[in-house]
């Protein structure tokens, strides 16, 4: 009996072993195939067939963040249609939900790493930061829904905008310009443990340093979500401002709790703490006309188009400003590929390459101008500033794209 | 002292609503000696229903709704599973409960999405102030439902036959089926209770000043859970002060997170924890808790 067991556990390693050599022998055979890939000259590898390139999308699509994964991928789509690569290669996406899990997203990715020659999204910072070390390894291009900038020391990953404390300091920038903040006051920051909110902190730091403005930290968890205790100290410490670098829930209870308590000053947020969802809610009033966003994507305002064609596309959607980031996204990536394909290398390195080379991105201002993507470095130093109001996507335009006083310092 | 008052008040307000969980915890223990672990997903369930159900039907038939549909989904679990599993130890069930937690957390967290729902409670974010010191309503209500709520329990189990029968099956529970007393009622009438207890606190905790109902509304089961512990788990009253003592200490805690950093950053969020492990370490039954008697 323990020798069936055995010679079984044996048979299966090495059928096991053969498989995976079989695998790799495979994969070899596919990095050393060139310029098959039918685009006349254009050297391929691994994503290109005849005149399809695959690129893959890891998104969320049934877990916390699936209004925006819904959205984001419906732009990557609608964008896709309706453009080509060099104007002869047409783009398929292979969509996958990674239901937010990054364990999934690993999976996920190794089943399609086969077949794509970038990723064109990939949602959330845990996830990208678990694929990071593949991402590296297959010399893949990719684009993240997220603005942390641990993000931009991943080789080939181009953040969509500028990192969130060079984004918070453009908003503290734009409170300066507009005299709801001098020099020597005092600021409440509420922040989320972890990446994202260090990373919007230490804007304020730096803003700090420079404005000699008092800081009062209150971290918390992105679970918590009664705001009272620490909108009760910012205003025992007469805050002249609050910051945000939270999620939707947590600045609808600061706006309920300063309201009650009749604290009357500007909230300043990183992207992710708006949600249309909030105008909808009773601190609706307080939020139009106190809270100020600091964004890399302007608003449906100047891109009533896209707005039309994607209620067209998808009439049953109500669009966020999702919308404009993967618009913007999927306009990053053809370029990447378009300068690519001039180059006459569409391989993973030849994608990777003009990736690395390419310099003042412009999307038509869906997003703000993007410099170039160095490692460890904000690839743009321009934020928007929005505030909410009854418009589609919930927010208008207070400030076009600007590049703040702190922005430079900050961005390294 | 304008802060310190403040930060008092939303503490007791955030501990009625725990008190409310926590005597969910409380009642189903007394019943069947299980520690419920789905009071969690019970209360987003709650939630969940009085939000999808507001448009449709207005604020106070939504809210009735939501406590009947979150009553009979305990119902539903009781009968269904923990009856059927009466005799096992009582630690299985417990893991049994969470098993079900998991579950319809799951499929609650799929249908929430990332969106945040509103209820839209007739008080909507209104305050009431007095002098500096201001609370929103929503939570000035909490404070008096639940008073009266726990009240009347107390009551109940003091001097009802239900109370009486509940009592005796926890005690000894063979014993009370000898005297004719019908154990799965009394177990299924307190889950019936706990459900409705968690949707009462639900519907407070989704109004100002927290948002609407987001999957977070879940984490809050796990502060009550303390609040229960440390108050004794068969103790009403232990569920009342259980909570009190952890809403205030955590408001005071997070309020006064710069006199307190040489404890860490973000030790709000663990004080629940440390309070109840200080409470068990001095009173292993809890504060109001039965002492195990075990002669040898």
């Amino acid at each position: 009996m323990n020798l069936g067991k055995r010679s079984a556990g044996a048979a299966l390693l090495a059928a096991v072993l053969l498989t995976a050599a079989t695998g790799c022998s495979n994969k070899a055979q596919d990095n050393s195939s060139s310029g098959s890939g039918g685009g006349g000259d254009v050297q391929t590898d691994i994503g290109v067939e005849g005149k399809t390139i695959k690129l893959g999308v890891l998104t969320d699509l049934t877990a916390v963040f699936a209004a925006l994964g819904k959205d984001l991928t419906n732009a990557n789509t609608l964008y896709w249609k309706d453009h080509k690569v060099c104007d002869t290669y047409t783009v398929d996406l292979d969509v996958q939900d990674t239901g937010y899990v990054p364990q999934t997203g690993v999976q996920l990715y190794s089943g399609m790493k086969d077949s794509i020659l970038a990723m064109q999204q990939t949602i959330g910072s845990p996830i990208n930061t678990a694929l990071a070390p593949a991402y590296e390894a297959d010399k893949v291009v990719n684009f993240p829904s997220a603005w942390s900038k641990t993000l931009t020391e991943i080789p080939g990953t181009g953040v969509v905008g500028a990192t969130y404390d060079v984004e918070i300091s453009n908003g503290y920038d734009y409170l300066f310009q507009q005299g709801l903040l001098k020099e020597g006051d005092t600021v409440g920051h509420i922040y989320f443990e972890g990446e994202y909110g260090a990373n919007g902190l230490a804007g304020s730091k730096a803003v700090a340093e420079e404005k000699n403005l008092k800081i009062i930290e209150a971290q918390i968890k992105s679970t918590d979500q009664d705001m009272s205790a620490q909108v009760t100290q910012f205003k025992a410490a007469g805050v002249k401002a609050i910051a945000l670098t939270v999620a939707p829930g947590q600045l609808a209870s600061v706006a309920a709790v300063a309201q009650a308590q009749g604290l009357d000053v500007p909230i300043l947020g990183n992207n992710p703490v708006f949600a249309p969802g909030l105008l909808a809610g009773p601190t609706a009033q307080w939020l139009k006309t106190h809270l100020y966003v600091a964004s890399p994507v302007s608003s449906f305002d100047d891109h009533a188009d896209l707005l039309k064609s994607y209620k067209e596309a998808y009439p049953d959607v109500t669009p966020s400003l999702g919308v404009l980031v993967g618009y913007g996204m999927a306009t990053m990536m053809n370029q990447v590929l378009d300068a690519a394909c001039d180059n006459g290398d569409l391989t993973h390195a030849g994608v990777l390459d003009a990736f690395n080379n390419l310099k003042d991105v412009d999307t038509g201002g869906l997003v703000v101008p993007i410099r170039g993507f160095e490692k460890g470095k904000s690839p743009s130093l321009e934020s928007f500033v929005l505030q909410p109001a009854d418009a589609p996507g919930g927010a208008k335009v207070l400030a076009d794209a600007f590049e703040g006083e702190f922005a430079a310092k900050i961005a390294g | 002292m304008t802060q310190f008052l403040s930060l008092l008040l939303n503490g007791v307000s955030l501990g009625a609503i725990y008190a409310l969980i926590a005597l969910g915890f409380v009642i189903i223990f007394k019943a069947s000696e299980v520690v419920s672990f789905t009071q969690g997903s019970l209360l987003l369930l709650g939630a969940y229903t009085i939000a999808r159900l507001s448009h449709p039907l207005g604020f106070w038939l939504a809210a009735l709704a939501g406590i009947v549909v979150t009553a009979l989904a305990a119902l539903l679990v009781e009968r269904l599973i923990i009856n059927r599993l009466r005799g096992a130890p009582v630690i299985s069930l417990a893991i049994v409960t969470i098993g079900v937690d998991i579950i319809l957390l799951t499929e609650l967290i799929r249908r929430i999405g990332s969106d945040i729902l509103n209820v839209p409670h007739p008080w909507g974010g209104r305050s009431f102030r007095i002098g500096d010191v201001g609370i929103s309503q929503n939570r000035l209500i909490a404070i008096l439902v639940a008073g009266v709520l726990i009240a009347i329990f107390f009551a109940a189990f003091k001097y009802s036959s239900w109370g009486v029968a509940m009592r005796a099956s926890a005690e000894d529970g063979e014993t009370a089926a000898l005297m004719g007393i019908r154990l799965g009622r009394v177990s299924a009438l307190a889950w019936v209770v706990a459900g409705a207890l968690a949707a009462v606190a639900a519907l407070f905790l989704v109004g100002a000043p927290t948002p609407g109902v987001s999957p977070s509304v879940y984490s809050v089961s796990l502060r009550a859970f303390p609040a229960a512990i440390l108050g004794g788990l068969d103790s009403t009253g232990g569920a009342l002060v259980g909570g009190l003592l952890i809403g205030i200490t955590e408001s005071l805690a997070a309020g006064y997170q710069d006199q307190l950093l040489f404890l860490g950053r973000g030790f709000g969020d663990v004080v629940p924890y440390v309070v109840m492990i200080i409470v068990l370490l001095v009173r292993p039954s809890g504060l109001f808790g039965t002492k195990e008697l075990t002669r040898v």
